[in-house]
């Protein structure tokens, strides 16, 4: 251990020393939270997904492995400690064959200390998702998103943030909720860990539980340089008569533009073979990506296409229990660098562990 | 010049945070958290119902409904939820009812 502490670089042996701690205190926490025997208090609870595709893209074939625990600890009626990591290995062949082999990547996705300070309020410090959209924050998970390539303006303004958010949401009439996020960071890492930015931002959406329609749109503001602004627009509409769910989002950016619609059909309409259909998922993606004015490389190295591109997918999910199923999907991209199809399959399961005495258990469902 | 900034504003954060745990242990916050108490009926039928409504609303928009979990762990959840998601107080109280019956 100590060997491998001196072989790293310092950036990077503090960022293990920091995360090694981040754990130990963690999980101390959890343990310390879990012993406090209150009949109907919440526990810790570890969570996550556990995810394996093949990705064949363009006749090159990418094992993605990955396992995304996530540690929830609360505190009190108010705290809400809770941390997501990534550890995810993607595995290829190399040129002229071979034994797959490549990178196992890991990191902190968030750790934040939330306290709700009243039904309008939540106050989160620490490092966060970037509420920036939807997906970022809320469709990430292997287990819940539609289909498992990422959407092509993920990347725009998503980089976790260091800093201080306020949150919340809360009716606004009868027929209507709005949420809302305001938030700063002092240091934004971004990909491959080189960028350091401060910047500002904020969310804000309207849900209607009637037609269960969700709008919103998204802003930030970097604070330095050229201190550029981003902003995007998100919808979700989950019809009540009808076992279907549609999402789009689209954001511009300095770096790059761009949007995507998806839609997700579950069979539990359908009148034969119920037993299957009903565990039965289609879904769909259309996507458009236009290139800013950064350059091609370094859109390459925000993980962005180097020109503008079109994509069109159509997958199937299968649920085979609770917080698992088997994914199947095939897309074409269409650009000027080149067109090439993408098919993709395997499996996402979601696990939930407490940390705690349980307590009596509901029905099952 | 760097790290100084950041504590700065990490110090400038931390106030924030302290002056919002003021705010809400204030009598007035607590009034209001208790005004938004979704319990004006004692009908636990129609709270399981507008639990399920509010369930399948809510939690819909992004997953596929989970199964039922033992109440404490459903305590953990929601508040998860609650921040995640921003889904009101009054859903996540409706809900935790409708999810630990």
């Amino acid at each position: 251990m100590l060997y491998l502490l001196r072989e790293t670089a310092p950036a990077r042996r503090r960022r293990t020393v920091l995360s090694v701690i981040v754990l130990f205190f963690l999980l101390s926490l959890a343990s310390w939270v879990s012993a406090q025997d209150e009949h109907d208090k919440p526990i810790p609870i570890l969570t996550g997904n556990i995810g394996t595709f093949s990705f064949v893209t363009g006749g090159q074939n990418l094992i993605d492995t990955q396992i995304n625990p996530v540690l929830l600890v609360p505190l009190g009626d108010r705290w809400l400690i809770e941390s997501r990591a990534e550890f995810e290995g993607q595995f290829q062949r190399p040129p002229g064959g071979g034994p797959y082999a490549g990178p196992v990547n890991k990191h902190v996705d968030y750790a934040q200390v939330d306290y709700i300070a009243n039904p309008y309020l939540t106050v989160t410090a620490g490092r966060f998702l970037t509420p920036f959209g939807i997906f970022n924050e809320r469709l990430y998970p292997v287990w819940i998103r539609f289909l498992q390539p990422d959407p092509l303006i993920l990347p725009i303004r998503t980089a976790p943030s260091d800093g201080a958010m306020f949150r919340g949401g809360f009716p606004v009439s009868a027929h209507a909720n709005m949420n809302y996020a305001l938030y700063i960071s002092a240091t934004s890492i971004g990909i491959g860990s080189v960028n350091a930015e401060r910047h500002v931002g904020g969310r804000m959406g309207f849900f209607f539980p009637g037609p269960r329609l969700e709008v919103g749109s998204s802003w930030q503001k970097t604070l330095q340089d050229d201190r550029r602004s981003a902003f995007g627009f998100h919808m979700s509409w989950q019809p009540s008569k009808l076992p279907m769910s549609l999402r789009s989002e689209y954001a511009h950016s300095f770096e790059g533009s761009g949007y995507w619609v998806e839609g997700a059909y579950r069979l539990s309409q359908v009148h034969f073979w119920q037993r299957a259909m009903r565990r039965t998922e289609f879904v769909a993606r259309g996507q458009q990506f236009f290139v800013g004015a950064i350059g091609a490389d370094a859109e390459s190295a925000l993980g962005l296409p180097g020109a503008n591109t079109r994509e069109g997918d159509f997958g199937v999910n299968y649920f085979l229990r609770d917080g698992m199923k088997g994914i199947f999907s095939y897309g074409r991209q269409f650009s000027s660098v080149g067109n090439f199809n993408q098919w993709s399959f395997g499996l996402a399961y979601r696990f939930l562990i407490p940390l705690g005495r349980t307590g009596a258990s509901p029905e099952a469902q | 010049m760097k790290t100084s900034i950041r504590w700065r504003v990490l110090g400038a954060f931390g106030t924030l945070v302290l002056t919002s745990s003021l705010f809400a242990g204030s009598p007035s916050a607590k009034k209001e958290t208790d005004a938004s108490a979704v319990v004006q009926t004692s009908d636990a039928g129609s709270m399981r119902i507008e639990g399920e409504k509010r369930f399948h609303a809510n939690c819909g928009r992004c997953h596929a409904a989970p199964q039922k979990f033992p109440p404490r762990m459903m305590g953990t959840v929601l508040r998860h939820m609650r921040v995640r998601a921003m889904i009101t107080e009054e859903d996540r109280r409706l809900i935790l009812f409708y999810m630990t019956q």
